[in-house]
C-alpha cells in the first residue's frame, strides 16, 4: 500500500455524489428512490461507514423544527437575525417546513432520538423564541444506520477515492477528476449530474495546540469542496462570514453548551457568571466570547459544577460516549471534573462552514450552485446555520432535484486537456527528487491564517497575508516534494488550504463593512447597511484570481417586524467594537 | 536537501497479542478516516495493526470497531 | 480496474468464512456479513450467535444491530443466557435497536423470565415495539425484585399510553427505588386523569429532590387547575431545581394567581431559577409583578435581563 501507481481509469453514472459523510449519503439514497434505474456513484475520501462530522455519532439536532415546538416562520425569523439579516430565505424556510420528514425518516433508519416517558419526541429548549435541540441519547448510531440504508438501496460505494477537480462543458457539469489515496491513481468520473457534500474547510487555521489534526472538523474536511467549485467557476458566498467556535481550549472540541444548556450548565466567565447575551451560535456570539477575554473577564469556561450529581453524571454519560468519545480521556488526562472545576474554552481557529455559519457555495432552495447539474448541500452550502440535520434534509433536495435533472441531458462533453492538465498538476510533486514536505506547507499556510487572518480583521495584515500565501504558492507549486501515495493525499490537500485562504483573505478584503460580529469584524469599518447588505460572491477571475461581485438578498418571505428586529438588538450588550 | 527525521510519539496502539490481522483483520485500517494506520508484520512473521502516520482527529472508530479491543486512542500529545 | 465498488458479494460465500477453524477468520466472516445489510445473512448471524468463541458470539450480538424482524430477535434473546457477559451486554443493546414490531413476537414469551439479566433486556427491548401484549407482563414485573427490572417495566407501561395502566404506575410511584419512582411519575404524562394528578400531587413531597422534581415537570403535561395549589407549596421546595421545574409547570397551567409569589423569587441568587422565574412572570403577565422584573432589568446574568425585558414588554402588549 502507498507506492504511486501509474493508471487512470474512467466510469460512467447518473449521479455522482462526492463525500459520504452527512449530506452525501442522503443526496444518494432520495435520488435513488425517486429513480430507481439511475446509476448512483457515491464517493468518499475516506470510508463512508465512518466518514465524515458524524464519524462517531452526534449527541442532539441543534435546530430542528418539529410541530407544537417550532414553526418555520419562527424559525426562519431567528436564523435571519442570527445573520444579520443577509439570508435568501426561500431555502431556510424549506429546510423548516421539511426538516421533521426528514427526522421521521431517520428515526425510520434506527437513528435514535430522545424521547420521554411516554415515546414522544423530548424537545429541549435552548433559544429565546422557538425549541429546536432534540437530544440523540443513542447518536453513535447514526452512521450505521446510514451505510445499512445505502447498502439496501444498493447505491454504488467509492472508497478512499478523492476528488480534486470538477469538470465542466457545455455549460454544465460533466463529472469529475478523483485520486486514490493509497495507489495515486486517477478516476475519471463522467456524470450528468454532480451532488458535492465536502462539508468544512476545517484545515484552514491552525489549532492553538499546534497539532495540524487537533482541529474541530472532522480533519478530513479540507476545504477541496470549497477549492473545486471555485476551480469550476462556481460563485461562493459570504466567504468573510467566517467559521468561529467557542471550544474546550486545547481539546478544540465543542463545549455542548447545548447539551448542557437545558440541564442548567452555561458558559461564564472567570467569576462564573454569564455573559453570553446572544441567543444563537453565531458571530455576534463569538464577539462577546472575545470581548469578554479582551476585557480581562476570562479565561471563558463551561460551568457545570453548581449542578448536582446526578445532573452531571447524565451530561458525562452524553458528553463522553457520543460526537466525541475522548472528551472523557481529555478531561481525567488533566484531572479536571465538571463537579469540582470550570471547564476552560476558548476560540477557535477560522474555517468556512455553513453548517455553523454562512460562508459557503452559493445555492438556492433546491441546492443547485450556479453551474447546471452542479449541487452542493451540507457544511458546505451557503445555507447558513444548517448542522446536521440540514446536512441531510439539503442533501435531500439536492438527490431529488438531480434526479429530475438527469432525465432531460446526456453527459456533457469536456475538453481532455483539462484531465492531463490536472494528472500533471496531481503528480507534481511525485516527480521531484526532493523538497518541501506537505505538512510543511500546511503548516505554514494555516500559521499565516492566524497571524493575518484571524478577527479581528485588519487590511494592512491581510494584504500582508495575500504576499505570503504567494510565496507559500509559489514553494508548493515549484518545490513540493511526496515519498508517497498517502503523502501525496497530503499535499493535494494542502493545495486546497491555500486555494481557501487566499478566499478567505480576498472576500475579508472585499467586504469593506463589519457583520456577522466576531466573523467579519473589521475594525477600520463599522457596520454599513447602505452599501453592503447584500450577498457577496466570488468566483474565479479570469486572471485566475479570485472575483467578486454584490448580490442582492433576495425579499424575505418571512417579514421581520422592526420592532422584533430591535427586541433582538435590544438584548445585546452595547457593543465595544466596530460589529454594531 | 534531503528531509530530517524527526520522532513524534503517536496517539494511537495496537496490542499486539489481541491483534487479529493475521486473520486478514483490517477493520480499524478501513473505518479511519485519516487513513493513518496500516498492518505491519512483526518479527516473528505476524501481523499487526499500527499507526504510521501521526495525523490523528482522535476520533475513536479505530477503538470503537476493532473486533478484539486491541486498539487503544489516546490524544496527541501537543494537546493533551 | 477491479474493486472499486464495494462488493455486494453472495452471502453463501460470505457465510463460508463462518466454518473457518481459526475463531479470528469467523470474526472476519460475521464481520462482512453484517455490511451486506442483506437479510439473507440474518441465519447465518444467528448461527454465528451459538459459536463456541465467546469472540465471534460477541461479534454477531453486536452485528444483528442492523437486521430486525422475529429471527434477529430471537436469536439475541437466546445470546441474553450466554456464559460471557460481553456476549449479553451487546445482545441486550443490540435488542433495543429493534423497531419491527413483529421483532416482539420473539420477544413476548420470556417477558417472565426468571433470569434478571434476560427478563431487563426484553423489557428493553420490548419497550419501543409499543405491543399491547406486553401490558401485562410488565405490570407483573413492577413486583419484581430488582429495581432494575421494575424500572424497566415502567418504561414499557409508558410507552403504551394506555389509561387501565394508571393504578400500576400510581402503585410504581410508590416504590422503594428513587428511580423507579421517578420514571412512573414521568411515563404518566400522557394522562390528564384524576389518577395521575393526584399521584404527581403526592410526588411532590417524596423524600427525593429528583423524584419531586420529576412530578413537577411532569405537571406540566398532566396538571390542570386543580394541581395549582400543590405546585405553588413546591415553590418552597429546598431544592432549586424543583422550584424551576414548578415555576415552569405554573407557566404552563397559566396559574396567575401564584404570580405574586413567584416573582420574589427573582431575589433568589441562583440565575437559573431567576432565569425562569422571569419568563414564566412574562407568560403570566400580571401587572403587579411588574416592579419585581424591573428590578432586575440590569441583573448582571444576561439570560435573567433578556427575560425581564421580554416579560415587561408582554406585559405592556
Ligand atoms: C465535533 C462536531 C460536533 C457537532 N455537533 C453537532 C450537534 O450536536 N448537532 C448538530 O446538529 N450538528 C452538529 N455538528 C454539525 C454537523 O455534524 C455537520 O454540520 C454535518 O454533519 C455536516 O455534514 P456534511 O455532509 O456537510 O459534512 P461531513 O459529514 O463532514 O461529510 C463530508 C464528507 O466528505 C468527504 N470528503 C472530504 N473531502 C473529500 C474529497 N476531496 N473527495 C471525496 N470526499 C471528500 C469526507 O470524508 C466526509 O465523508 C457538529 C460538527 C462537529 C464537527
Ligand atoms: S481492527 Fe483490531 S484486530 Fe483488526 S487489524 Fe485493527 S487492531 Fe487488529
Ligand atoms: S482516532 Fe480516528 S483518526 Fe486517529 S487513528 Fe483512530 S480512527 Fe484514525
Amino acid at each position: 500500500m502507498d507506492e504511486i501507481l501509474d493508471g487512470l481509469t474512467q466510469i460512467d453514472c447518473d449521479i455522482l455524489v462526492i463525500g459520504g459523510g452527512t449530506a452525501g449519503p442522503m443526496a444518494a439514497l432520495k435520488a435513488k428512490k425517486k429513480n430507481p434505474k439511475a446509476n448512483v456513484v457515491l464517493l468518499d475520501k475516506a470510508n463512508v461507514k465512518r466518514s465524515g462530522a458524524i464519524s462517531m455519532g452526534m449527541d442532539g439536532l441543534n435546530n430542528s423544527v418539529i410541530p407544537g415546538y417550532a414553526t418555520p416562520e419562527q424559525y426562519t425569523k431567528e436564523i435571519t437575525v442570527a445573520n444579520d439579516g443577509i439570508c435568501d430565505q426561500a431555502a431556510v424556510y424549506r429546510y423548516a417546513q421539511e426538516c421533521y420528514g426528514i427526522i421521521q425518516e431517520l428515526d425510520d433508519f434506527g437513528i435514535r432520538f430522545q424521547k420521554d416517558q411516554n415515546g414522544e419526541y423530548d424537545v429541549k429548549k435552548v433559544h429565546h423564541i422557538g425549541t429546536y435541540v432534540l437530544p440523540m441519547p443513542n447518536g453513535d448510531t447514526v452512521k450505521k444506520a446510514l451505510y445499512r440504508q445505502l447498502r439496501k438501496a444498493r447505491i454504488n460505494i467509492v472508497n478512499r477515492y478523492m476528488a480534486t477537480r470538477l469538470l465542466t462543458g457545455e455549460g454544465r457539469i460533466a463529472g469529475a477528476v478523483c485520486v486514490n489515496t493509497r495507489t495515486a491513481e486517477f478516476l475519471v468520473v463522467r456524470a450528468k449530474a454532480v451532488i458535492m457534500g465536502l462539508g468544512a474547510a476545517g484545515r484552514l487555521g491552525l489549532p492553538t495546540s499546534g497539532y495540524l489534526y487537533g482541529t474541530y472538523e472532522n480533519a478530513s474536511n479540507s476545504g477541496e469542496g470549497y477549492a473545486m467549485a471555485y476551480h469550476a467557476g462556481a460563485g461562493l458566498a459570504n466567504l468573510e462570514c467566517y467559521q468561529i467556535n467557542p471550544l474546550i481550549k486545547d481539546y478544540n472540541g465543542p463545549a455542548c453548551a447545548y447539551v448542557a444548556g437545558p440541564m442548567g450548565g452555561y458558559t461564564a466567565n472567570a467569576q462564573g457568571e454569564r455573559f453570553i447575551e446572544c441567543d444563537y451560535w453565531s458571530g455576534q456570539m463569538m464577539q462577546e466570547f472575545y470581548d469578554e477575554l479582551q476585557g480581562g473577564k476570562g479565561p471563558v469556561y463551561l460551568k457545570l459544577n453548581h449542578l448536582a450529581e446526578e445532573t452531571i453524571s447524565e451530561i458525562e454519560r452524553v458528553l463522553h460516549i457520543v460526537e466525541r468519545p475522548t472528551r472523557g480521556h481529555f478531561h481525567k488526562g488533566r484531572g479536571t471534573d465538571y463537579r469540582k472545576q470550570m471547564i476552560e474554552m476558548h476560540i477557535s481557529e477560522i474555517g468556512f462552514c455553513s453548517g455553523h455559519s454562512a460562508s459557503g457555495v452559493f445555492v438556492d432552495e433546491h441546492a443547485r450552485t450556479t453551474i447546471p447539474g452542479l449541487y452542493a448541500a451540507g457544511d458546505m452550502a451557503n445555507v447558513p446555520h444548517n448542522y446536521m440535520l440540514g446536512a441531510f434534509t439539503n442533501g435531500a433536495f439536492a438527490g431529488l432535484d438531480a434526479a429530475d435533472f438527469i432525465a432531460d441531458v446526456d453527459f456533457a462533453a469536456f475538453d481532455e486537456a483539462e484531465v492531463e492538465a490536472e494528472r500533471t498538476r496531481v503528480l507534481a510533486p511525485t516527480k521531484r527528487d526532493d523538497g518541501i514536505p506537505p505538512n510543511q506547507i500546511e503548516y505554514k499556510t494555516r500559521r499565516l491564517v492566524n497571524d493575518y487572518l484571524q478577527p479581528p480583521k485588519v487590511t494592512a495584515k491581510m494584504e500582508l497575508a495575500q504576499e505570503r500565501f504567494e510565496e507559500v504558492r509559489e514553494d508548493m507549486e515549484q518545490g513540493m516534494y511526496v515519498r508517497d501515495s498517502h503523502e501525496l493525499m497530503r499535499a493535494l490537500e494542502a493545495s486546497s488550504i491555500l486555494d481557501c485562504a487566499d478566499m478567505a483573505a480576498s472576500a475579508s478584503l472585499y467586504r469593506t463593512e463589519s457583520r456577522w460580529g466576531l466573523y467579519h469584524n473589521r475594525v477600520e469599518y463599522d457596520r454599513d447597511d447602505e452599501n453592503w447588505f447584500c450577498h457577496t460572491i466570488l468566483t474565479k477571475g479570469d486572471d485566475g484570481k479570485p472575483a467578486h461581485r454584490k448580490q442582492e438578498v433576495k425579499p424575505y418571505i418571512v417579514e421581520i417586524a422592526e420592532d422584533e428586529k430591535d427586541a433582538y438588538n435590544n438584548q445585546r450588550v452595547g457593543a465595544s467594537v466596530a460589529a454594531e | 536537501m534531503p528531509l530530517a527525521q524527526t520522532a513524534t510519539t503517536v496517539p494511537v496502539t495496537v496490542n499486539a497479542d489481541l491483534c487479529i490481522a493475521d486473520k486478514g483483520c483490517t477493520v480499524c485500517v478501513d473505518v479511519c478516516p485519516l487513513d493513518v494506520l496500516r498492518i505491519a508484520e512483526t518479527e516473528d512473521g505476524s501481523k499487526t495493526a499500527y499507526m504510521k502516520y501521526d495525523e490523528c482527529w482522535y476520533c475513536m472508530p479505530c477503538e470503537a470497531d476493532c473486533p478484539t479491543g486491541a486498539v487503544t486512542v489516546n490524544l496527541p500529545y501537543l494537546l493533551k | 480496474m477491479s474493486g472499486l465498488f464495494e462488493d455486494f458479494d453472495d452471502i453463501a460465500d460470505l457465510a463460508e468464512g463462518l466454518d473457518d477453524p481459526v475463531p479470528g477468520a469467523r470474526i472476519m466472516a460475521v464481520i462482512d456479513l453484517t455490511d451486506s445489510a442483506d437479510p439473507a445473512a440474518i441465519p447465518h448471524l444467528a448461527r454465528a450467535i451459538a459459536d463456541e468463541d465467546a469472540g465471534v458470539r460477541k461479534q454477531a450480538a453486536q452485528g444483528l444491530t442492523d437486521f430486525d424482524g422475529p429471527e434477529v430477535a430471537a436469536a439475541l434473546v437466546s445470546a441474553l443466557t450466554d456464559p460471557d457477559p460481553a456476549v449479553v451486554a451487546a445482545a441486550s443493546v443490540s435488542l433495543t435497536e429493534l423497531k419491527d414490531p413483529t421483532s416482539g413476537d420473539a420477544i413476548l414469551p420470556h417477558l417472565g423470565d426468571a433470569n434478571e439479566v434476560k427478563l431487563t433486556a426484553c423489557l428493553a427491548g420490548i419497550k419501543e415495539l409499543r405491543r399491547p401484549e406486553a401490558m401485562t407482563p410488565a405490570v407483573a414485573a413492577l413486583k419484581h425484585a430488582a429495581p432494575g427490572v421494575r424500572a424497566q417495566a415502567v418504561g414499557v407501561i409508558g410507552w403504551l399510553q394506555d389509561e387501565t395502566s394508571l393504578p400500576a404506575l400510581q402503585e410504581a410511584a410508590h416504590d422503594t427505588d428513587v428511580n423507579v419512582r421517578r420514571t412512573a411519575l414521568a411515563a404518566m404524562g400522557f394522562s390528564q386523569s384524576e389518577a395521575a394528578q393526584s399521584a404527581l400531587i403526592a410526588a411532590l413531597t417524596d423524600p427525593e429532590w429528583i423524584v419531586r422534581e420529576a412530578a413537577a415537570e411532569t405537571l406540566a403535561k398532566s396538571g390542570g387547575p386543580s394541581c395549582i395549589p400543590a405546585l405553588r407549596g413546591a415553590l418552597a421546595d429546598d431544592y432549586w431545581q424543583v422550584r424551576l421545574k414548578a415555576v415552569r409547570s405554573l407557566g404552563k397551567l397559566g396559574a396567575t394567581e401564584a404570580a405574586m409569589e413567584i416573582a420574589p423569587m427573582m431575589d433568589l441568587p441562583v440565575p437559573n431559577l431567576r432565569k425562569e422565574c422571569a419568563a414564566v412572570l412574562g407568560e403570566l403577565a400580571v401587572p403587579a409583578t411588574a416592579s419585581y422584573l424591573k428590578k432586575y432589568a440590569d441583573d448582571n446574568d444576561p439570560d435573567v435581563r433578556k427575560n425581564v425585558r421580554w416579560a415587561l414588554e408582554r406585559m405592556a402588549a
